[in-house]
């Protein structure tokens, strides 16, 4: 029965494939979405054959910046989370680094990383910082949410919380590790383009390309390249779906802890005055490394604003009070639909997470197409969202979801999947319908996996919003980021970077206070 | 030899904090197992058999009071690889096959697998689980994943042996099956075992001697030894001493 009904679902995939070929060919050959802004897709093919020639070099380099990134900034990721498990201290010390570079919008920071860095270095830079934390936070979620069982056998041996880490929690936080590289793929390709965009790195990549192409009002082209760096984010997630499903299978707990998993976090609640010593130190960590990045790089005081230099642009320097009024108006358009661009996209994940436990067929016929239009990489949807949408807020809302709603789901949905069976089972024998089984078992037990997905969706929103703010509506936090670029304003691109990580650090530092209280009263443990 | 055999706890005492409020969880405990001994700790949930077994092996630590094994602190008998554990859940890792599951202690010890490979095979022929050396712990029954934690917990050749309700999961037919045959595994390789357990049949049947505990705070009300001679076999199981031995456990018990 299994290989037919697999080969049923195949076939409803294409079918449904087929049909949304269909009817886009029909609407794009009639013209019925804002004037032909929706090309019919043999269109865009006709004119990616015609621009064949230009794309591999193209291509090649932002593949190879995004690869390099995806590279460094795994690495990084995989050896700090297991450095971050092994030792609560140093976790505690990084963390104002680590949320610095989680929080960190990166189009706020292309024009800084253009303005301290050369050649390609900014693209790769920003394409292993899209990897980091999320390959970070994957690693230390999986090392921490192990079964406990198996780290007191290797203790009961007097084995040393290194052997415990080798022989179970590596093995076992296999799953979530691939997910977090599932996810930091694209990211790695949309750092890379994303820099490219900034004017990072040079003639070639997708990202110049497009920029390039975007003057001459060609949709057909733009498409193109929106496909092509899709192409190549969609590859790179798939191989990692690949390898995750492979692993799975033999990582799932055999039944169900029976106690409550020691701490591995360690408790430093015990004195007030040393938790306050590192809170404090864990702080002005992010500014000194900014402050020694600059120094080290050796960029002049005027280019290269330090944490003083902008303090005093903003708040003591003679143009200061017009400075802070630009800053103000801009942050009253950015901010209300940060808000509701988030808790849209999240409920969405969450929904679409759900209705793929409880529909697995009818969602996984869906997936591909899904797939699609989620791992395109955000900035080259940008253009071809504008010319379908215009340049309203509606724009900023689409652009948002759509970034907040890839990752969100695939971690809620990855949460789900991690219910142990024996856990699902008992409300299965008392007949519960597939929603009670739901809504007893799997809810409440991937509750901290969707407080993961709201801290992974908090910096995206604002990215979101800046690109299109940037892009699209010319207003708010991006729009004042280009602004000042072509001003050659210095203090203020530096200071829209600044702020713009603040924000995300404050939002996040507000959903980190929510999820302890919440997983607390619940007996969980947070993963952060 | 047989000095370093053996487990003393004497007056340990161990709280925990749970949500807001202090649990006793042991309060002047003391006990000591002669090596060569088989001891099993008996009581009603919670009353902290576990946490003397947890202690034991340095899992926790006591408030107060001293625990050793062989005269060492547990971290270091343990680290030798003096000792040997299994627990109420098999605990198997899910990735790694029946014979890679009872080489754990060995990877954790830094001892070589390649010496131990016949002593691996061995004990999955004590055990019983001949053909099921490279199945997974999901392809395995209830009573078969226990078997290989009882010959993973015996790999090391340990002096001293923990089981924590090793056959607390299991139906009553597989426990006294899997209890006979402990026995009979005991009877060869005589380490000093303790034994926590649910049940005063099993505890009568394999122990030399019985240690009842009470629970609120948690400690060892009276230690009853077993007079049975060894070897014991299922005849025992149907013996009228065997069963006037159950009721008067049954009766402190209930009593404490």
């Amino acid at each position: 029965m299994a290989p037919e009904s697999a080969a049923r679902r195949r076939l409803a995939g294409l079918r449904n494939l087929a049909v949304l070929l269909a009817v886009w060919e029909l609407v794009g050959r009639l013209q019925l979405v804002a004037s032909g802004a929706l090309p019919a897709p043999s269109a865009i093919l006709v004119r990616f054959w015609a621009d064949l020639a230009d794309y591999p070099p193209h291509v090649w380099s932002t593949i190879q910046s995004a690869l390099l990134g995806f590279v460094i900034g795994n690495a990084i990721a995989i050896a700090a989370g297991i450095l971050f498990v092994l030792s609560p201290l140093a976790l505690r010390l990084a963390r104002g680094i680590n949320i610095a570079i989680f929080a960190l919008p990166p189009i706020a920071i292309v024009p800084v990383l253009v303005l301290a860095l050369s050649g390609m270095t900014p693209r790769v830079v920003l394409a292993a910082l899209g990897c980091y934390f999320v390959t970070m936070t994957a690693t230390v979620t999986g090392l921490t949410q192990v079964d406990a069982r198996g780290i007191d056998l290797v203790r009961a041996y007097g084995g040393s919380a290194w052997s415990a880490m080798r022989l179970v929690q590596l093995r076992s936080a296999l799953p979530a590790i691939i997910g977090g590289l599932r996810i930091a793929a694209p990211n790695a390709v949309l750092g890379a383009i994303l820099a490219e965009f900034g004017g990072g790195g040079g003639r070639w990549g997708l990202g110049t390309y497009l920029i390039g192409s975007l003057g001459r009002g060609d949709p057909a082209r733009l498409w193109g390249i929106g496909l092509a760096a899709t192409a190549i984010a969609g590859l790179a997630y798939a191989l990692f779906a690949v390898a995750g499903a492979a692993v799975i299978g033999s990582s799932r707990a055999v039944t169900v802890p029976t106690s409550a998993s020691p701490s591995l976090a360690g408790s430093w609640s015990g004195n007030p005055a040393k938790v306050a010593a590192l809170a404090l130190a864990s702080a002005i960590l992010p500014l000194l490394l900014w402050w020694l990045l600059l120094k080290g790089l050796g960029i002049p005081d005027l280019i290269a604003k330090t944490p003083m230099g902008v303090i005093d642009y903003l708040f003591f320097a003679e143009a200061a009070p017009r400075a802070q009024e630009r800053l103000l108006a801009a942050l009253v358009q950015t901010l209300p639909i940060t808000a509701v661009g988030l808790f849209a996209g999240l409920a969405f994940a969450f929904v679409l997470a759900l209705s793929s436990e409880m529909f697995p067929a009818a969602t996984r016929s869906l997936m591909p197409v899904a797939l699609v239009t989620q791992t395109m990489p955000l900035v080259a949807l940008t253009p071809l969202l504008v010319l379908l949408l215009g340049r309203g807020s509606a724009v900023t809302l689409w652009i948002t979801i759509s970034v907040t709603f890839f990752p969100s789901f695939v971690t809620i949905a990855q949460g789900l999947a991690l219910v142990p069976r024996a856990a699902l089972e008992v409300p299965r024998a008392y007949g519960a319908s597939k929603l009670t089984e739901l809504r007893l078992v799997a809810v409440p037990a991937s509750l901290p996996y969707l407080f993961v997905a709201l801290r992974l969706a908090v910096p995206r929103t604002l990215l979101g919003v800046m690109i299109a703010e940037w892009l699209a509506t010319g207003t708010g936090l991006g729009n004042l980021l280009n602004q000042s670029r072509g001003y050659l304003d210095y203090g203020m691109i530096w200071t829209v970077a600044a702020v713009s990580v603040l924000l995300s650090v404050v939002f996040y530092q507000l959903v980190v206070i929510a999820e302890r209280h919440t997983l607390s009263r619940l007996g969980m443990r947070t993963s952060e | 030899m047989s000095a370093e055999r053996d487990i003393r706890l004497a007056h340990v005492s161990k709280t925990f904090l749970a949500r807001g409020t202090i649990f006793r969880a042991l309060e002047d405990v003391s006990l000591t197992c002669e090596p060569a001994s088989f001891t099993a700790l008996i009581g009603p949930s919670g009353c902290g058999k576990s946490t003397i077994l947890r202690l034991a092996l340095g899992l926790d630590a006591a408030d107060s009071g001293t625990v050793t094994i062989g005269g060492k602190p547990p971290r270091a008998a343990t680290a030798s690889g003096a000792t040997g554990v299994a627990f109420q859940d098999a605990a198997l890792l899910p990735w790694r096959n029946v014979e890679a599951n009872i080489a754990l202690p060995l990877d954790v010890l830094g001892k070589p697998r390649a010496e131990f490979r016949l002593r691996i095979k061995d004990l999955i022929h004590l055990v019983g689980l001949d053909g099921f050396e490279h199945a997974l712990p999901g392809e395995l029954s209830g009573g078969m994943r226990q078997r290989v934690s009882i010959a993973r917990a015996l790999v090391t050749n340990p002096g001293v042996l923990f089981l924590d309700e090793p056959f607390g999961a299991l139906d009553q037919i597989l426990r006294r099956q899997m209890n006979i045959e402990l026995q009979r595994i005991w009877s060869e390789i005589r380490c000093t075992t303790l034994f926590v357990t649910h049940g005063i049949d099993e505890a009568v049947f394999l122990a030399d001697r019985v240690a009842i505990m009470a629970s609120r705070p948690g400690r060892i009300t009276q230690v009853i030894d077993v007079p049975f001679a060894r070897p014991r076999d299922r005849t025992l199981f149907t013996d009228p001493k065997f069963h006037k031995l159950n009721d008067l456990i049954a009766t402190v018990l209930h009593g404490a």
